[in-house]
């Protein structure tokens, strides 16, 4: 959780009056609603309602209301159903609510569902020229003629602009500043004159037509809060671009894949800006590879030839680079791996989100393996990891994972800003100068002088102590050896190199109740449902102690925390509790019994009460 | 290793860096005796230090197969990379897109350059990646006990088992086709023109395939087989002599032929002599070459020579747009943007 929310929450739980979930419904309501619903706005994939859903979410954070959006789209380019789902909490509830408060209705295809799925006492708004009916009665409805409005201003385009219609009636009814919005407009449209003026006009023709036709007859208003100008929005996929870039990323080798492209795809963006000399010459080289094999052997290459490679693609792809994994695990090449995580098996639902790549990237590849793996929560660490996970690839000489998700990779963030890297790079143990090199008593590019299980490298081209890099079994010089001791002895440092990792890498972060009574260990992106979920838990008394595991193998500080706690939840978005699984293994026996796990995946981005209601039924047959 | 050694006082012949040839052999084959690849080995070792090339600039690269276990037995100053199976070119792009200044020198086989790794082969030759891409074929898979490959050619037989019926992959008209920048085809046993078109290929900057018939011994090299040693020696059509001559040495070691002939200037000003034997190749035209390809498998026979040769394509080097220098060799303050960059970026999006 980001600084600003933190304090938002801290201010708001002295005096807060519960969550709204039921809300009074009908004409006379009792209350304003300020800051406190969700809105979600279906249309079609490829009409350009995203620019017109980035407008409205940018103006409610302009307005310093936290909220956040997210995009649930198809795997398609143009037509499929696409849902924007924006959540205003002034708790700062990052997640999508348990319901819909205000459903903007544009696409026809899946109006009857979207429309019966609401409570009763729910908004709508809808576009009267889609030749759909308005068939319930106890929903407040505010038919608007979208398409008739945006063909006014330009007929050519009326499907995109009616997206900027429903904006400004959507406004109108919250009460959202007209500056704000048009400085949310500019802000989308960079110095395209005609396209931000076309689109202030029709935010103008939304408004005035809710204007002069309803009375506003719904409680949901946004109240404009201190804006903490530090901030801005941004997605996890940008952040780690940036992040490689300051960790001088040499080489990206990647190949198109959703939700990971956009690592990519920032990388080559800023790369212009961050990477290249006043000639036009580059340090960062980017190749567009043929397949994920191809890129994670780009990545080894770059690896053993000494510099900082790195791809970035997503479950499907890591399959397909287990072979070289094992290569890079086995040889010691240090190779950076980002996994934007996607609902998976097989091809599954492309653009939705999961954590299920906890396990192939931990013990990834044929044969007995561990990897490092680091899992950032929020942006801000997507970046911070983002350099510092080429410290950790030359540092123990192996493949590093970043794991991240669709949820936090593809939809954007409250940011408070990057920090400059607080260390200059760790380039590891490799011997550069003959001087240096001399000075060892017996050198083998395998050979554990340091009893940390590193060895150390010299790199091709220096001529020093050249081996035939290999992924048959080696002696400590490097040459083919299968002989059982020669085995043995790398398989066991091997394991001590990766052990030695585990304090080395992001401690866990741990926000603890002195009762100590329920833990929940949780990972990645759940960082922006956790808190909602312990509010929620604690509604019924429980005390619940977070603890958000950033690294793979665990510090630790986790065995500690769950030995502090009566019982500890581990909680993750799939099916089967892969981090649970991990946990289990390694935890000493007389703590397994006390860890349970709440595993949930259905496609969407988690919400709170589904997580919450699951690990109460868990406790349940716990303490049964 | 940047002192050259003085030179010994006992008539050991130097190279032109001072170099004995010993500084350019590697360890001990375990291959069978008198396999194809060893002498390939030992053409590879003659061809780098008559060329006078550090051997510790030389990266050897290889995939998986009886051929890719033969870097360990050449070249045992240089650096190299036993990778996996069919994946040598994706390897050595990463390797070369940080270390530009490395002579890259792949050795691959049947299997994994027809089979498996055929993708990664066309994708290499497509960005036109600097290495040159040996080809060690002998039309079985060998450290499995005698499979067919991909490249058997029809009606060849093997020790054991059928007659091969299935169309053969031919990787000098893929590379051809797929407008490879140097493709070249050659055989074990012919030593003096395999050294030349290797030497060629060092010179030559862009992907630089040659295609080397290498005889399988033990599970290929029966009379039945279209590459065992005694089917290629009768079957072998000769495009052209072949002479390279050094930049650094152009005037001895070849004679001017009396007949006709074609030079050919390569990237480092060395040149590669093709004497006409009967009729007259153009290696620049593509046609010409895949003429030739395709009569000599209509005929049951092996061509072998420069096939193509195309000097105006840039190579993956240029494409990269980096800077002069390897990138390995920027310094980590160049690499790493300033704070102040940083502190812009925040100002930025903060609006």
């Amino acid at each position: 959780m980001n600084q600003h929310v933190q304090r938002v929450y801290a201010e708001r739980k002295e005096h807060r009056g519960g969550i709204h979930t039921n809300l009074p419904l009908g004409e006379k309501y009792m209350e304003t609603i300020a800051n406190d619903f969700t809105i979600n706005i279906a249309t079609a994939n490829g009409t350009g309602s995203q620019s017109a859903n980035l407008i409205l979410l940018q103006s409610i954070f302009d307005m310093g209301v936290p909220a956040s959006g997210k995009n649930l789209f198809p795997s398609n380019i143009s037509g499929l159903p696409t849902w924007y789902i924006v959540r205003l909490s002034d708790m700062g509830y990052q997640a999508p609510g348990d319901r819909t408060h205000i459903q903007v209705l544009v696409n026809p295809a899946t109006w009857d569902d979207d429309l019966a799925a609401l409570e009763p006492g729910s908004v709508v708004i809808w576009n009267e020229n889609a030749k759909k009916e308005m068939n319930r009665d106890d929903v407040i409805s505010y038919p608007i003629p979208m398409s008739a409005l945006a063909r006014k201003i330009n007929p050519k385009i009326a499907k995109l602009v009616t997206n900027i219609i429903y904006v400004g009636a959507i406004a109108e009814v919250l009460g959202i500043d007209q500056k704000v919005l048009e400085a949310s407009v500019a802000k989308q449209f960079k110095g395209k004159e005609t396209a931000i003026e076309l689109n202030i006009t029709a935010l103008g023709l939304g408004r005035d037509y809710f204007k002069d036709t309803f009375e506003k007859k719904d409680p949901y208003t946004i109240e404009a809060r201190q804006r903490d100008t530090k901030q801005f929005f941004i997605d996890g996929n940008e952040a780690v671009a940036l992040g490689s870039h300051f960790g001088g990323v040499q080489m990206l080798a990647w190949y198109p894949i959703t939700p990971s492209s956009s690592i990519a795809e920032g990388i080559i963006a800023w790369t212009p800006k961050l990477r290249t000399d006043d000639e036009g010459s580059s340090n960062c080289s980017v190749i567009q590879a043929e397949d994920e094999l191809a890129a994670a052997g780009m990545v080894l290459g770059a690896g053993w030839a000494g510099g900082r490679g790195m791809t970035a693609t997503s479950g499907p792809g890591i399959s397909l680079m287990q072979e070289f994994i094992g290569l890079g695990y086995f040889a010691e090449i240090p190779s950076v791996f980002w996994d934007v995580t996607r609902v998976g098996p097989s091809t599954g639902l492309p653009t939705r989100t999961q954590q299920s790549d906890i396990a192939m990237l931990y013990e990834g590849s044929h044969g007995d393996t561990q990897h490092i793996v680091l899992i950032p929560g929020t942006v801000e660490e997507c970046f911070e990891f983002g350099w510092r996970i080429f410290d950790y690839a030359e540092r123990y000489q192996t493949p590093v994972f970043g794991m991240s998700d669709l949820d936090l990779g593809m939809n954007r963030w409250a940011c408070e800003g990057f920090e400059y890297p607080s260390e200059p790079m760790d380039r590891g143990k490799v011997v550069r100068d003959q001087k240096t090199f001399d000075a060892f008593e017996d050198f083998g590019r395998y050979l554990d002088v340091d009893g940390d299980g590193i060895p150390y490298r010299t790199l091709p081209g220096s001529g020093m102590a050249p081996i035939l890099y290999r992924g048959t079994g080696h002696n400590t010089k490097g040459e083919y050896s299968e002989k059982p001791e020669d085995y043995l002895a790398l398989m066991t440092r091997l394991k001590n190199k990766i052990e030695g990792a585990r304090d080395n890498l992001p401690a866990p972060l741990l926000k603890e109740e002195k009762e100590c009574e329920i833990g929940i260990v949780y990972l990645g992106s759940m960082e922006n449902t956790i808190q909602e979920i312990d509010d929620i838990l604690e509604e019924t008394g429980l005390k619940v102690s977070q603890c958000r595991i950033r690294a793979l193998p665990a510090h630790s500080e986790i065995e500690k925390f769950i030995e502090r706690h009566e019982n500890t939840i581990i909680l993750e978005i799939n099916r089967d509790g892969q981090l649970y699984g991990i946990l289990r293994k390694e935890l000493p026996n007389h703590l397994v019994s006390r860890v349970h796990s709440v595993a949930y995946s259905d496609g969407m981005p988690p919400r709170a009460r589904i997580y919450a209601e699951r690990i109460l039924a868990k406790l349940e047959e716990v303490n049964q | 290793m940047s002192e050259k050694p003085e030179r010994p006082a006992r008539a050991v012949k130097l190279n032109v860096i001072n170099e004995p040839k010993d500084s350019y052999t590697g360890g001990k084959s375990s291959l069978c005796p008198g396999c194809g690849h060893d002498q390939i080995s030992n053409v590879i070792i003659s061809a780098a230090w008559e060329s006078g090339i550090e051997p510790h600039r030389i990266a050897k690269m290889s995939g998986i197969g009886c051929s890719s276990k033969t870097p360990a037995y050449y070249l045992g100053k240089s650096h190299g990379f036993n990778t996996v199976h069919g994946r040598m070119p994706s390897v050595t792009t990463g390797a070369y897109a940080v270390n530009k200044d490395l002579l890259y020198i792949g050795v691959s086989g049947d299997g994994d350059s027809a089979s498996i790794g055929i993708g990664q082969l066309i994708h290499a030759i497509r960005r036109n990646m600097d290495m040159v891409y040996i080809i060690e074929n002998n039309g079985v898979y060998g450290l499995t006990k005698g499979q067919y490959s991909a490249t058997a050619d029809i009606g060849s037989k093997k020790k054991k088992g059928p007659i091969n019926k299935t169309q053969p992959i031919d990787l000098c008209a893929l590379a051809i086709n797929l407008g490879c920048t140097f493709v070249a085809r050659s055989f074990s046993g012919s030593k003096k023109q395999l050294n030349a078109l290797i030497k060629a290929a060092m010179s030559h900057k862009g992907f630089a395939l040659i295609d080397v018939i290498s005889p399988c011994v033990t599970f290929n090299n029966n009379d039945e087989s279209m590459k065992s040693y005694g089917y290629v020696k009768e079957n072998e059509i000769t495009l052209h002599m072949t002479d390279y001559i050094p930049h650094f040495n152009p005037i001895t070691e070849v004679e001017v032929p009396e007949g006709h002939f074609r030079d050919i200037t390569l990237h480092d000003g060395s040149t590669i002599r093709l004497e006409t034997i009967s009729e007259e190749h153009d290696p620049s035209n593509a046609v010409a070459a895949l003429t030739a390809l395709h009569n000599a498998e209509e005929n049951a026979k092996h061509v072998t020579g420069l096939l193509y040769f195309d000097n105006t394509k840039a190579s993956l080097a240029e494409d990269l747009g980096l800077v002069e220098k390897p990138l390995i060799d920027v310094a980590d303050e160049e690499l790493r943007p300033s704070k102040n960059i940083l502190d812009e970026i925040n100002s930025a999006f903060m609006g």
